[in-house]
């Protein structure tokens, strides 16, 4: 199966998945952002271009899902993926807790993000009274989430390369 | 670990991306259609895997309940138990003031309970973060209605459609900050613009009634029709501040009378004379 076919694969999967079961799971109002977490790991282990091609068409698939303009999160999405890709491109090393705060804070940027680019464009997305517990419970879910979703991203994005190729030269 | 190609052309890309994403929402907020039709192609497409995952997941969520929330429901339990019995006393209170309401709506002409309606069943709160103040229902276009239309329950006004794909819709509820609804006030008929306030059971009017209107605690609002997407006499709620000391700006409080809580059924109100076309 080629790289592309795989990337859609996931998507089309992780939309279904936000559609149904992750919906009935909620604490506090807040549920997991598998979309997002979707585009922060294509830009991990995708790299900047192919983390926001890949970032952009979570970001519509979501804006389809949800009652939001289209365009919403297809506009967040990228640059977050971006970003992601570029930090981890400087992270001399990394441990799976690092990765974890990592991915907690990006996630946390991100839904923050949103909610600001909404309310620039006219949207109240948020209950002013509970966004921040909002906010951090479906980061701190969307965290909890991540493990088996980065398997799958991983296989989705890498396109056959192999996985632990290192660019970065450290002392020289 | 990323693997970095050479042909990786971050820059460029990302603006061409962010220049897509962009003119999307741009033609979005121009109310172009195809856009709207491929958002509601991709929800109707998923929409048969969602139903099936309801009907799959309701024993378990009964379950779940059942284990984890046997305390709130007992909790739940003694509340209306309280509440029944202080109903049981105020019986005749609450008599009187039926009497009062219904008097008062009659004065105006109004037949609340006369209007078309479809019954639907809340399924829940739609996916995302992005649903506050927001609601899925069961029934959509298959089922003749459509976007704009009031959502009420006995009791009044709850919201309005705000999207509706072909067999599932979304309630814009009253409380959302959004939500804006013209109103009459029964007694002194004067008509103003509640909103939503994002706080639960309270709507506000900011506008349209006059500084030196007498307006008083309790009195029954309305909705005013005419140019309003509603019909007009659907009851709203009672005053619960008349903020009759404003010196510039009034700003009346509403309590909804609609209990948004614990609800299963809502009606959809279906318009008094149908456009030729609709079903």
């Amino acid at each position: 199966m080629s790289s592309r076919l795989r990337v859609v694969a996931v998507l089309l999967t992780a939309l279904v998945a936000q559609a149904t079961l992750l919906t009935e799971i909620r604490l506090q109002g807040a549920t997991v952002e598998l979309m997002m977490v979707i585009a922060i790991l294509a830009g991990f282990h995708g790299g900047p271009e192919r983390g926001a091609l890949v970032a952009f068409f979570a970001g519509l698939l979501q804006d389809s899902l949800l009652s939001v303009p289209l365009g919403l999160h297809a506009l967040v999405f990228p640059p977050l993926a971006v970003a992601v890709s570029s930090l981890e491109q400087r992270m001399v090393r990394s441990t799976p807790a690092t990765d974890a705060v990592a991915l907690l804070l990006a996630t946390t940027a991100g839904i923050f993000t949103v909610a600001g680019v909404g309310l620039l464009f006219g949207l109240s997305p948020y209950d002013p009274e509970t966004l921040l517990v909002r906010i951090l419970t479906a980061a701190v879910m969307t965290t909890a989430i991540a493990a088996p979703v980065n398997r799958a991203v991983r296989w989705a994005v890498l396109g056959g390369l192999p996985p632990d190729i290192k660019l970065r030269t450290v002392g020289s | 670990m990323a693997a970095k190609r050479p042909v990786d052309r971050p820059r460029p890309t990302l603006l061409i991306i962010l220049a897509a994403a962009l003119t999307l929402l741009t033609l979005q907020f121009r109310g172009l259609q195809p856009l709207d039709a491929f958002q509601q192609g991709v929800r109707d497409i998923v929409e048969p895997v969602r139903s099936l995952s309801d009907r799959l997941t309701d024993p378990v969520q009964t379950a779940w309940n059942g284990v984890f929330g046997f305390e709130a429901l007992r909790l739940e339990n003694e509340r209306l138990e309280v509440e029944l019995a202080r109903m049981r006393g105020n019986a005749l209170t609450s008599e009187a003031d039926t009497e009062l309401l219904n008097r008062l709506l009659s004065e105006v002409d109004i037949a609340y309970s006369d209007f078309d309606a479809v019954v639907v069943r809340i399924l829940g709160q739609p996916p995302g973060n992005f649903s506050s103040h927001m609601i899925e229902v069961d029934k959509g276009t298959d089922d003749g209605i459509e976007e704009g239309m009031a959502v009420v329950t006995g009791a009044g006004l709850v919201g309005r459609l705000e999207q509706v794909d072909r067999s599932r819709s979304l309630v814009q509820l009253a409380t959302h900050p959004d939500f804006r609804v013209g109103v009459r006030l029964v007694t002194s008929q004067d008509e103003g613009l509640a909103k939503g306030t994002g706080t639960e059971g309270i709507l506000r009017i900011e506008s349209g009634v006059r500084l030196d209107a007498q307006v008083d605690n309790d009195e029954v609002l309305v909705t005013s029709g005419g140019r309003s997407l509603f019909p007009g006499d659907i009851p709203v709620g009672k005053v619960l501040d008349p903020d009759s000391d404003a010196d510039y700006r009034r700003s009346i409080i509403i309590g909804l009378a609609a209990d948004l809580e614990n609800l299963s059924f809502l009606k959809v109100v279906l318009p008094a004379e149908k456009p030729e076309g609709m079903r």
